[in-house]
């Protein structure tokens, strides 16, 4: 190597970061199963691995994959439908968690995890207490019938908010962030979000046992970068971003009942407004802008196409006055709100999140909900108008993040990490009167 | 309602999980340098690997598992750079994506990546193997299926195009540091 070659090599050795997690065993082996023709081809052929629109009726048929990794095998059912009842056998439910495989995380939570006396925390918003110490994933905490969910460390939980417990489990771990969408008594989530196609499951609310499984075919691969590409509309479908398309799924059939093609690029964030008659996608290529399609869902048509001029964006979540979402990544992200769904129009919300946490919008008990490293805000959702904020502490000049709350009856919960004293779990809030005045959803 | 078609049991290869554990984060940064972004990064790690495991005792005897591995990616990557490819990639906008980070490090980061941005797949597929997965010429010239003379045109006109690349000669000479 000469002069030149040896610079660029010790740019690209010293600049290039550490992957933010690794790839594991059980995720080699779910491609695998769910991938046949990797199995079969001695070698990839040009052309030959790229899914195309052809492949849509045949992963359509290809019907549900089911996993159970351990260290000694993996166990593939195949039906050939693509909604069934998967098989106990093998399922990732609450009652698998003892044939976890070995790469699973060391200390699952038992199925009944107790929770933790409420402590207050010094200078915590709106009288914060912490109710549990387990490590859920930023912004995966949500709420529906008087329980709580979030994913965190291999598991997807259902809390009780009076004690903070866990009460139910079932193994997940969540390819991209993505809280999980309720829908009548089956919490869906994304279980798999990558190259050309997208696995759903469902579980039952109350006990996180697996009850539903749906394979939705992108077309094209799916948006990189992608977050929130499940959510479900007042009409109770659920719309899935999936390649240049968002797919609308009719969780009590899982038939596929319609596509929504793209032109802008593949769909990276979707979300659909109360009234169920607006389509908010987040879309973006590459390196190039995060752009926001709006889309008439009566009538299919572009109501309007609005960009940042950067090339993070996402996290969407529809409210009656428009569509709220983040732009930055990692060390400094924020979130914004688009009236009527217009990023010339976008006003910042909050004062974000620093210190790698993310700052991402919840819409809760008709209120929005902006939390982060800095401020903790509720905002009305028909204007974006800010109700109230209060600051967020700091310990001895370490920030503590406060996630984005979900509201169970008056009271809200989030999730909370204090880094300098290694601390992180459930908090329970009282917020204000000032976040439920004159709030219509 | 649904039929079962099949049941069948994949065992896990003898020395599979220790590679994946030890090579990982090589091969991710790899197809981080690749794409771009960690998603896609981890798709094209987990392809390569989930093409590995059914041939992975005979990439063992060849010692040759790496190689393998990194020739999937490589030829994955180019593929999907086939169907996503429509010329040169216009880089006039990317420097804007810097405004809402003050950090140097990611600075440098994504000079970088834009800078890699400036080449066609080939150039990008030989500049990572050869100058971050320190690969020989010959061994990028197996993994990419071309010959040593091709790979050496390759690197030459990257270099040739680098050397324009905003933000990377400042790296060169001894920019940020990770």
């Amino acid at each position: 190597m000469n002069t030149e070659e040896r610079q660029l090599a010790d740019v690209l050795h010293r600049t290039t970061p550490e992957p933010p997690r690794q790839v594991t065993v059980e995720q080699v082996a779910y491609r695998l199963v769910s991938e046949p023709r990797l199995r079969r081809e001695p070698r990839p052929r040009r052309g030959g691995l790229v899914l195309s629109r052809a492949w849509a009726p045949i992963l359509a048929a290809a019907a549900v994959v089911v996993i159970a990794g351990a260290s000694a095998g993996i166990a593939v059912l195949a039906t050939s439908h693509h909604h069934s009842t998967p098989p106990a056998v093998g399922a990732p439910t609450s009652s698998s968690l003892s044939s976890a495989p070995a790469s699973s995380p060391s200390q699952p939570p038992s199925s009944t995890e107790p929770g933790t006396p409420a402590t207050r925390i010094a200078g915590g918003p709106w009288g914060a207490e912490l109710i549990n110490r387990y490590a859920f994933n930023q912004d995966s905490l949500v709420s529906s019938n008087g329980s709580l969910y979030a994913d965190g460390n291999g598991f997807l939980n259902r809390i009780d908010p009076a004690t903070g417990s866990i009460v139910a489990t079932a193994q997940y771990n969540p390819p991209l962030p993505n809280p999980p969408v309720i829908v009548g008594n089956t919490v869906w989530v994304v279980w798999s979000y990558g190259g050309g196609n997208v696995y759903l499951h469902g579980y039952d609310a109350r006990t996180l046992t697996l009850t539903e499984s749906v394979l939705v075919p992108s077309i094209g691969p799916v948006g990189a970068s992608a977050s929130n590409v499940l959510t479900s509309g007042p009409d109770g479908h659920l719309y899935v971003a999936a390649g240049l398309t968002v797919v609308v799924v009719d969780p009590a059939t899982g038939n596929l009942i319609k596509r929504i093609y793209l032109t802008e690029g593949p769909a990276t964030s979707v979300a659909v407004s109360p009234d169920g008659s607006t389509l908010y996608v987040g879309t973006s290529v590459g390196a190039g802008p995060f752009e926001l399609v709006v889309k008439n869902l009566a009538t299919g048509t572009v109501v309007n196409v609005s960009r940042l001029q950067t090339d993070s964006g996402g996290d969407l979540v529809a409210t009656s006055g428009g569509v709220w979402g983040t732009t930055g990544v990692g060390m400094s992200e924020w979130t914004w709100f688009a009236p009527s769904g217009d990023l010339t129009r976008a006003v910042r919300i909050g004062q974000g999140a620093g210190a790698g946490f993310a700052s991402v919008p919840s819409y809760s008990g008709g209120v929005v909900w902006v939390g982060g490293s800095h401020t903790l805000t509720c905002a009305n959702p028909a204007d974006g108008q800010i109700l109230d904020t209060a600051t967020l502490p700091t310990d001895h000049s370490v920030v503590e993040y406060f996630g984005s709350p979900a509201l169970v009856g008056s009271r809200a919960y989030s999730f909370y990490q204090d880094d300098a004293s290694q601390v992180s779990g459930l908090v329970r809030m009282t917020p204000p009167a000032a976040c439920f005045g004159n709030v219509s959803s | 309602m649904d039929t079962l078609t099949g049941v069948e049991h994949l065992a896990e290869p003898d020395g599979f999980r220790a590679f994946v554990e030890a090579r990982s984060s090589a091969l991710l940064r790899s197809g981080w340098l690749l794409t771009g972004d960690w998603t896609s990064a981890e798709d094209l790690v987990q392809t390569a690997l989930a093409a590995a495991w059914p041939r992975w005792s005979s990439l063992r005897r060849q010692d040759a598992p790496e190689l393998y591995v990194r020739k999937i990616m490589v030829n994955t990557f180019l593929r999907w750079r086939q169907r996503r490819w429509t010329g040169e990639i216009a880089t006039g906008r990317l420097p804007e994506t810097q405004a809402y980070d003050v950090f140097a490090q990611v600075d440098a980061r994504q000079s970088l990546l834009a800078a890699l941005d400036r080449l066609p797949a080939r150039q990008r597929a030989v500049v990572v193997l050869r100058y971050f997965a320190d690969q020989t010429e010959s061994q990028t010239a197996a993994a990419m299926g071309c010959s040593v003379g091709a790979v050496k045109s390759h690197a030459a006109r990257a270099l040739a195009r680098l050397r324009d690349a905003p933000g990377l000669a400042e790296l060169m000479t001894g920019g940020v540091a990770s």
